[in-house]
């Protein structure tokens, strides 16, 4: 019996692949497992490969696993494409698609035998007990149920539902093409039994998402009525929730002729009193540059989503990075602090995007959130989230005694100043990117840019002296330490678990504000840390690199970075922990040496 | 509808020209022809008595886009080329608002060209007034999207290669629904057309040419400009007639043609008012929005 299982499953586009994954991890999901989903394609629309990675267990998951345990491959040549993201073990069941046989050179699969390899004619089957090779998805999601004891019932309820809206035959069809799947699995049983562990306490209603329909839920409720955007991959969903949902709430959404159209809507919705919120990937993000300056100078709310993708350029516009930091805390010109969020899971989405509107409404400023594919895309099941707890922050508007003689852009002591709208009687003024003097009139006066330069920056000292945004979990005198965030902070959550059952002392700091860098907290948490890592998903590790900028980091920290594309293992950490510990053990024996 | 807003009806005689008027001096060369749009423009909107804090007024970058400042309303000073954006913005977020959006040609037709297709088919109901003196002034006389071939500037110091943008053929080609054309030379002229085009329920469009007097050919001077001025009333066309509008508007860098040149007699619905139908439509039995993750609960 197992607790946790991590399926990998890789096919060509149209084999059903992600929607086998989605099947099971809803089926999973109403049984009352913890789960979380991640898809990965060629950038393609049809054809070409396609895959998904499935983690089901008894508790809460905090990222995608590391080595598969069941590998399920339609078709060998597209399995092999996702070598790195999903990694075949010795403890790894492989089923694999008889028909496509296997080529003799690749079984060790990149040198590792795995537990065991199944050969099950999967097309055969769909064809003869469904009628169709098209039900090969739900063989497999047959075989799943009778190997693995996960979704018996729940799988095949789910499959009705949908196919029921087409017609009986279908459901029928698919129901033997499952049966068929479970049949095969109990006549070829495991040489491991690898069930799940059932579940007595169901733990009750789940809600089932993905982090860019939670980031966009989460801009509705923190009152967002305007979304302004273009279609860019892997953010395009949140675009799509909004022009679902938004109009029920007086909001409006406007799919824009290009990235700066969809900004400056944005930014001119916000200028006209409401919330609003634009949404894109890497290119867009350097074409929205422009507008975020101006919308820094002009001391307007706005939240922008930056749901990172492989970069530079078209990069690889389909799967997971972290190269976007340095983009999004120092793309414009001119001296400006932009606030940067970062969610670490499709739950902290809803929490991390709230934060976002609140912080540009509050600091009258451009906030980026800064979503990763990997999140973005992957979805989750996850607690229903007690909503009452969440604070919505409004903007600063000016009382009756401020439009006596209205200054837009007020010298006040903690720097903001109340902002009015049209529509507002005495409020007028004029907004520009144009430096300006206190009522908003244009000036090329340097004391004045100067002090405006400083109204605009000092205005965030708080915002770095706020400790919620930062995750910081284990000893707080630990020696070893690690720093990460986005969707890597899943991947460290769990290595620190599994480090700490390995009995190493180690803590972790998550970030969810990167910028402006909180300095304090960071030196506080350096404090006892003598070897560390940060962890990042980044050439060039940003992160380790802006950090340095701002402050002096203990000597013993080292980066830990690389492209994206293929995830972090938990394991792969707490393998550099261990290393780190020994340099460690080496240098304070050095330092036991007599001094006198 | 905010509190402090008055219902959309215009009441004429509450506002004069003057209350249009800001307190910034403009920056603008003496003799420069935007002073002329500058007053055309307070007129129009006394007309129409909107009060200003009703107002928002939307620029690019440039001379011209200088203009807001210089008008007591709400106004936004934004960046090259992105007037139009910002104003539907401002439009979808609040219908309410009258919205004016202001500029020169190159802000217009060079950087931000490619937004005006999209506010055009889109039929936002904003004015957008261009005033064209066919160069570039604040960056000190370099070629425009409107200046003629062969014309010498410091960019095209042999002369250009290019040929001119014709911003009236382009918005009627695009399916604007009100296109007109006026001169500084006739400030009573212009500012009745900047009325009309304000009041039009739509996306209107007035090509104003507005002489620069640093930078600007002599043709492009007040006294060219009235040489080859004429109205379009005195040619008879029918502002109804598409076609005759296309086929004046090739007048254009020959001919001044004053007036207007199309006016939808059935006028499109706007994308802001869809907006709200829309909104009303599907906010009808809306579950409260705190109960939005509910979406997510699979049943």
């Amino acid at each position: 019996m197992r607790k946790d299982l991590v399926f990998g499953m890789a096919g060509s586009g149209g084999d059903g692949i992600v929607s086998a994954g989605d099947s099971l991890l809803q089926a999973a999901s109403a049984e009352g497992y913890h789960g979380v989903m991640t898809k990965s394609f060629g950038s393609q629309i049809r054809g070409g490969e396609s895959s998904c990675r499935v983690r089901i267990s008894t508790d809460p998951v905090l990222n995608p696993g590391g080595n598969l345990d069941v590998a399920v491959a339609l078709n060998w040549e597209d399995f092999l494409k996702f070598g790195a993201e999903l990694p075949v073990a010795g403890t790894t069941v492989v089923i694999y698609e008889a028909a496509t046989g296997v080529p003799e050179n690749q079984i060790p699969l990149v040198g590792v035998t795995p537990l065991q390899v199944i050969a099950v004619p999967i097309a055969e089957m769909a064809k003869a007990h469904a009628g169709t090779e098209r039900a090969k998805n739900t063989v497999v999601l047959g075989l799943i149920a009778g190997w693995f004891g996960i979704g018996a019932v729940a799988v095949m309820k789910g499959i009705s539902k949908k196919l029921a809206k087409k017609s009986q035959e279908l459901v029928d069809a698919n129901q033997k093409a499952f049966d068929a799947g479970m049949a095969f699995a109990k006549e070829h049983p495991l040489k491991a039994d690898m069930t799940i562990v059932p579940l007595e306490n169901k733990g009750g209603v789940k809600l089932l998402t993905d982090g860019n329909d939670m980031c966009a839920a989460a801009a509705i409720f923190a009152g967002c009525q305007f979304f302004g955007g273009y279609p860019i991959t892997p953010s395009t969903e949140i675009m799509q929730f909004f022009t679902n949902h938004v109009w029920k709430y007086g909001g409006a959404v406007l799919q824009a002729e290009d990235e700066i159209a969809g900004i400056g809507a944005a930014v001119g919705a916000s200028f006209a009193g409401k919330k609003a919120m634009t949404a894109t990937s890497g290119p867009g993000l350097s074409l929205k540059s422009e507008m975020m300056g101006l919308a820094s100078i002009a001391e307007l709310p706005l939240v922008i989503v930056d749901v990172q993708r492989g970069g530079p350029s078209t990069g690889l516009p389909t799967k997971t990075e972290q190269s976007d930091l340095f983009a999004a805390a120092f793309s414009a010109h001119g001296d400006v602090i932009r606030p940067v969020l970062a969610p670490t899971s499709v739950a902290d989405t809803f929490r991390t995007t709230i934060e976002a509107f609140n912080i540009a409404e509050y600091y009258q400023t451009p906030v980026i959130i800064l979503s990763d594919q990997e999140i973005a895309s992957r979805k989750e099941t996850l607690d229903p989230i007690d909503t009452s707890q969440f604070k919505i922050i409004d903007r600063l508007k000016p009382t009756g005694a401020d439009l006596q003689d209205y200054k837009r852009f007020k010298q006040t002591e903690n720097h903001i100043s109340p902002i009015s709208h049209p529509g507002m009687l005495g409020g007028t003024y004029l907004a520009s990117g144009i430096e300006h003097v206190e009522s908003g009139a244009p000036t090329n006066s340097g004391s004045v840019h100067a002090r405006m330069n400083d109204k605009r920056t000092k205005k965030f000292d708080p915002l770095k002296e706020r400790k919620d945004l930062f995750e910081i979990t284990g000893n707080p005198d630990a020696p070893l330490a690690l720093v990460a965030w986005g969707s890597v902070a899943g991947v460290c959550r769990e290595a620190l678990q599994m480090a700490r059952e390995q009995g190493l002392d180690v803590k972790l700091m998550v970030p969810y504000l990167l910028y402006p860098v909180a300095e304090q907290t960071y030196r506080d948490f350096f404090a006892s840390v003598q070897k560390g890592l940060v962890v990042e998903q980044s050439h060039l590790a940003q992160t380790f690199k802006v950090l340095r900028m701002h402050l002096d980091l203990p000597k013993g920290l080292q980066s830990l970075a690389r492209s994206g594309a293929n995830p972090f293992l938990p394991g792969e950490i707490v393998a550099a922990l261990h290393h780190l510990l020994a340099e460690l053990q080496r240098s304070h024996e050095g330092k036991l040496q007599p001094q006198e | 509808m905010s509190a402090t807003m008055t219902p959309n009806v215009n009441t004429p005689g509450d506002f004069q020209a003057k209350d249009y008027k800001s307190d910034l001096k403009p920056i603008w060369c003496p003799g420069c022809g935007d002073y002329s749009v500058v007053q055309g423009i307070y007129r129009a909107l006394a007309a129409i008595g909107r009060p200003p804090h009703e107002i928002a007024f939307i620029s690019g970058i440039g001379c011209s886009s200088r203009i807001p400042g210089y008008t007591t309303a709400y106004g936004f000073n934004t960046v090259h080329g992105r007037a139009l954006p910002i104003a539907q913005g401002i439009k979808l977020a609040n219908p309410d608002l009258l919205v004016l959006a202001a500029g020169g040609d190159g802000d217009g037709f060079s950087i931000g060209g490619g937004h005006i297709a999209h506010l055009i088919r889109r039929n936002i109901d904003i004015t957008y007034i261009v005033m064209d003196n066919q160069i570039y002034g604040l960056t000190k006389g370099q070629l425009s999207p409107t200046s003629q071939k062969g014309r010498t500037t410091c960019t095209s110091p042999h002369g250009s290669l290019e040929n001119p943008v014709n911003p009236l053929l382009y918005v009627l080609a695009y399916g604007a629904g009100f296109v007109a054309q006026a001169s500084p030379t006739d400030l009573v002229g212009m500012a009745a057309i900047i009325e009309e085009a304000i009041r039009y329920p739509g996306f209107a469009f007035v090509n104003i040419q507005s002489p620069c007097v640093t930078y600007g050919e002599e043709a492009q001077q007040i006294k060219g400009l009235k040489a080859i001025s004429e109205t379009l009333e005195s040619l008879g066309h029918d502002p109804s007639d598409r076609l005759a509008a296309m086929n004046l508007a090739q007048n254009y860098g020959t001919k001044l043609n004053l007036g207007v040149f199309y006016r939808n007699p059935e006028p499109a619905p706007t994308y802001d008012g869809l907006v709200r139908e829309r909104q009303a439509q599907l906010s009808q039995g809306a579950p409260s929005k705190e109960r939005i993750l509910d979406l997510f609960i699979k049943k």
